[in-house]
């Protein structure tokens, strides 16, 4: 059976994540690549590229792929009529990085539930006083991924 | 990373959830942090970052001290 190119696999992920605002299934991958579903999830299971694609232990389907979550979280980013969830308030920047584009941001502050609306441009730095608290010094933010 | 309103949010939100304050910075230095540690994954030649490569970008923007050492 024909092996999954590792490269292709990561551009299809960030491909149709970008594109849909969703990565691709197991069922999806398979299908693209012409491979069973089985071969599909070893070869996710195996893209070690540092953390940025994790799966998830039970589903073997695509968990994350920083910076964009696969479920839904605090951070909704949306362009026009396209939506992503970033993992945290360091990767909805990093959204506007990869999308290349003045994007919008729907959060909450994580203290008072206050909604806060920001307009993320990859080229400029935001106009607002809230602020981003790294609760874990950096030795730890790869302990538990979820957590951090 | 969480976002909050204020600082003020920050210490109300840790004194309730028993946890230490960590590192609080403004989304400007945020959004730079992200400049620099993101690039387009599609791109074939991308590749992830070694520690020390990531180490450097946070230190590009004027992280350094214990609190910002990725573990070795």
């Amino acid at each position: 059976m024909a092996a999954v190119d590792p490269v292709a696999l990561r551009v299809f992920v960030y491909d149709e994540l970008l594109e849909r605002g969703a990565p691709p299934s197991l069922g999806d991958i398979a299908g693209h690549f012409g491979v069973a579903a089985n071969e599909a999830r070893r070869a996710l299971a195996e893209l070690r590229i540092g953390k940025t694609i994790l799966v998830h232990p039970q589903t073997g389907e695509v968990w994350m792929a920083g910076p964009f979550s696969a479920a839904e979280t605090p951070y909704r980013v949306t362009l026009g009529r396209r939506q992503w969830w970033a993992n945290c308030a360091w990767d909805l920047f990093g959204v506007a990085v990869i999308v290349g584009a003045t994007v919008h941001v729907d959060a909450r502050c994580t203290d008072c539930g206050e909604a806060i609306s920001l307009t993320c441009d990859p080229e400029a730095p935001p106009n607002d006083d809230a602020v981003v608290h790294f609760l874990l010094p950096a030795r730890r933010w790869y302990e538990d991924i979820g957590f951090t | 990373m969480s976002l909050f309103r204020s600082e003020e949010h920050v210490r109300r939100w840790t004194a309730r959830h028993d946890h230490d304050v960590g590192a609080i910075l403004d989304l400007a230095r945020v959004w730079r942090l992200a400049k620099a540690w993101y690039s387009d994954p599609r791109a074939r030649d991308w590749r992830a970052r070694t520690r020390d490569e990531s180490q450097a970008v946070i230190a590009s923007v004027g992280l350094s001290g214990e609190f910002w050492e990725l573990p070795r």
